[in-house]
């Protein structure tokens, strides 16, 4: 029995030389854990759930494919993808962010997969041209985009309604530094609550808010290898902030965790999060437990002279180490990443902005809940130029920024510091 | 006979050949896992090694030489000055003038006062290089990281004996109820590192956590413990006190043990109970124990990192930033492993003076 079943199998090897052998493609994400995911792509809510569902999903309906995700979370998620690099053994697929992508492809550890994606069933004539500008380096396509995402203005209706912020079902939005100040000052005026909510103390939320403020008066943290922090522009931008914890309208204690709490519970009219929590706030606001009620999603306010708000994508790459030494691997992990790729609309049910022009028109997409109120996020997408030091400045700046809100540091000092130090990290 | 004699020679293994053999597994391991680690570091410490451009290029290391320990300990136009950090140095000065002193009065040996002047001596040099006018550290994070380890382990490492000691004396019954006790206080030590640091993020939680909330039945309002610059630090030490809480307790309990009760029947005699038995005669008897649990503590408090990097990331504004998670955002986020090894082989450097330190304070006080 054994021999025959040898001999067929050997036969069938010999019958059809190109059937592929099982190959298993390690995978590694964030975007958090979901244990019972299951292969519904249709029906899971939430980030974590819905990636798990479409990689489990891949695992079953790609032929003689097996993806196998490697436990990584969010805070280390680098710092163990680099770890495996170091040991020669990384991941055969893995996530990554647009700003990320220049510290690994700079080193020439991505593969250049633009020749193979028309046969992996990618059409790059489908992707934004943001999508494509992101996973583009040194002229060659680096990685499959997935998302594209950004800050919001997630809006606790029924208090912006009470302080008579209200107009035409849509939220006023303000204008300039002083209209954000005199609508916190109403917003706590008529009923007691804070009016903005934001991790300014871990997480770089409160980083990304002062960045698109630098922006939208058309300057920016670092150009080239100068850096510009020290401006009376990113002065304007975190006092816009600081007045509204000064006024005891914002609290720059809470962290990420706390802040949406606080926004969940109802005691803050705004809260400055990304495009990934849409569908878990609408899921939240619901139930009826819930202190959010009226959720609205709205575009980053334009403050200064023009609109800009912080922006990223998520994209999938794979090794330049893989494609050179395990052809059959490479193929199948961007088997993987196409799986994924088509999927894209799945994805965006969490909030996040697809990155095919197909799935942006389609109605299904239009018609997902919050979408028209932030349509106009796209086009005001902003980020810092492109860096390999991307992560360091980021950390610095949010270590500047929080001994200005939590330590009480002199804004002009903390600025001077920040662009010592930024300017450090560029002249090495 | 005589060939017997030799069969069995040729079998037996001499006395220093058994060490040997017994010992080779052992040696083999600690020199695979710690001795050539160790050389291998601070072999990395002398180059400019960037950890994903030498894993796709292993030409990518540049030897810098010690280049890396003058970027982590130096800066530009650094001056000296008595009084550049004015409270500490005062402070270090008068500790040094007090052993001086006792010793002088006959109150202090010269093993005990000379480590603690030098201690002191160089804490009052070290704290007076600042950066002069228009001069910066190279690193202007290394030193108030430094700072906040060795801040960590002032509050932990006694925080954490004394609290253990007190402990002890309490449960150093021979009842049931104390056995289930000791259970208790020692079930925190079984606990990883993820799974205390999210306990104590929620009993920290300004919006649900228990400090909070009894905080607020009291009246006051509730405190971002771990977002709160004056805070934060605190928030960690409870947590790491509560951690290892057990170890300590358990080794102060086996030294009770070992005191001999008619010391204490002899005591109860001349009427000294309670806390004057407990001053006069379990104190002085637990005086080894006292010295292992605190170079204990100082050792495995200088390595901390998990609840720093779990609960704080280090902030806010790196007032929790220590060491070891310096070491390891130069080593990975940043991938400066050459610069993140001279930082390991300068906290291998410190934590061998606290040990000798309390190494000789130790056998001072055991003679």
């Amino acid at each position: 029995m054994k021999h025959l079943a040898l001999g067929l199998a050997l036969a069938a090897g010999l019958a059809s030389p190109a059937a592929a052998e099982p190959v298993t493609v390690n995978l590694a994400r964030f975007f958090g854990a979901c244990e019972d995911a299951g292969t519904d792509t249709h029906t899971s809510v939430g980030e974590a759930c819905i990636i798990q569902s479409i990689i489990n999903a891949a695992s079953q309906e790609i032929p003689d494919v097996t993806v196998k995700t490697l436990p990584t979370d969010w805070g280390n998620y680098y710092d163990h993808v680099k770890a495996m690099f170091a040991a020669g053994d990384p991941p055969d697929i893995f996530v990554i962010h647009r700003s990320s992508i220049p510290e690994f492809a700079s080193l020439g550890a991505l593969a250049d997969i633009g020749p193979d994606l028309e046969a992996a069933g990618i059409d790059m004539s489908d992707w934004t041209e943001g999508a494509k500008k992101a996973v583009t380096y040194d002229g060659k396509i680096v990685a499959v985009p997935m998302d594209f995402h950004a800050n919001l203005w997630h809006v606790n209706m029924d208090i912006m309604k009470k302080a008579g912020l209200v107009k035409d079902g849509k939220p006023i939005l303000p204008h300039s530094p002083e209209e954000l100040l005199a609508q916190a000052k109403k917003v706590k005026e008529v009923t007691g609550k804070d009016y903005l909510a934001a991790d300014f103390s871990q997480f770089p939320i409160g980083v990304r808010l002062v960045l698109s403020l630098i922006w939208q008066q058309g300057s920016n943290i670092f150009d080239g290898d100068t850096a510009t922090i020290d401006t009376p522009e990113a002065l304007n931008a975190v006092k816009a902030i600081t007045q509204l914890f000064d006024g005891g309208y914002a609290n720059p204690k809470l962290n990420y965790a706390d802040s949406q709490q606080e926004f969940l519970n109802g005691n803050a009219a705004v809260l400055v999060n990304g495009t990934w929590v849409v569908n878990e706030y609408t899921k939240q606001a619901e139930n009826p437990d819930t202190g959010l009620k009226d959720y609205y999603v709205s575009d980053f306010p334009q403050l200064f002279d023009q609109p800009a708000t912080w922006a990223d994508n998520h994209t999938w790459a794979i090794p330049s180490t893989l494609k050179d030494r395990n052809p059959e691997k490479y193929k199948a992990a961007l088997q993987v990443a196409a799986f994924i790729y088509n999927h894209d609309a799945d994805w965006a049910r969490t909030g996040h902005m697809a990155v095919r022009k197909s799935v942006l028109e389609s109605k299904a997409y239009r018609d997902l809940p919050h979408r028209a109120e932030y349509v106009g996020t796209e086009k005001i997408a902003r980020d810092t130029p492109a860096s390999p030091e991307y992560s360091k400045i980021q950390d610095t700046l949010n270590r500047n920024l929080q001994s200005i809100w939590l330590t009480g540091k002199d804004p002009k000092k903390a600025l001077a510091e920040a662009q010592n130090e930024v300017q450090d990290i560029l002249d090495q | 006979m005589a060939r017997q004699t030799l069969g069995k020679r040729k079998r037996t293994l001499s006395q220093q050949q058994a060490a040997w053999a017994l010992l080779a597994p052992f040696l083999a391991t600690y020199c695979a896992f710690l001795v050539y680690p160790f050389f291998k570091g601070v072999w990395i410490s002398l180059y400019d090694w960037n950890l994903l451009a030498v894993a796709m290029n292993p030409a990518a290391a540049k030897w810098v030489g010690l280049h890396n320990y003058v970027h982590m300990l130096w800066g530009r136009n650094i001056t000296w000055g008595p009084v550049s950090h004015p409270i500490i140095q005062l402070l270090a000065l008068a500790v040094l003038a007090g052993a001086f002193g006792l010793h002088r009065a006959g109150r202090l040996s010269g093993r005990s006062a000379i480590p603690i002047a030098i201690a002191a001596l160089l804490i009052f040099l070290l704290l007076g290089f600042t950066p002069g006018e228009g001069g910066r550290w190279f690193d202007r994070r290394f030193w108030p990281t430094v700072g906040n380890t060795v801040l960590f382990v002032a509050l932990a490492a006694p925080g954490t004996t004394i609290a253990a000691l007190l402990l002890a004396a309490a449960l150093n019954r021979e009842t049931r109820m104390m056995a289930v006790f000791r259970t208790l206080f020692f079930l925190s030590q079984v606990l990883s590192v993820t799974v205390v640091t999210l306990i104590w993020q929620i009993m920290f939680s300004p919006t649900q956590g228990l400090i909070d909330n009894v905080i607020q039945v009291f009246g006051g309002s509730p405190v971002s413990w771990l977002t709160d610059p004056h805070f934060a630090m605190l928030a960690i030490v409870v947590t790491t006190i509560w951690w290892s809480l057990g170890i300590a307790m358990i080794l102060f309990l086996a030294g009770m043990q070992d005191i001999n009760r008619e010391i204490y029947e002899a005591a109860a005699l001349d009427n000294a109970r309670g806390w004057k038995s407990f001053w006069f005669i379990t104190l002085p008897n637990l005086k080894r124990t006292i010295t292992l649990v605190v170079v204990l503590q100082i050792i495995l408090h200088f390595q901390v990192f998990g609840q720093s990097h779990l609960m704080t990331q280090g902030g806010p504004d790196d007032r929790t930033q220590v060491l070891v998670r310096y070491i390891y955002q130069s080593a990975f986020r940043d991938s400066e492993i050459g610069r993140a090894s001279a930082m390991a082989v300068f906290l291998f450097a410190i934590m061998s003076v606290f040990a000798v330190i309390q190494f000789l304070i130790g056998r001072e006080k055991s003679e």
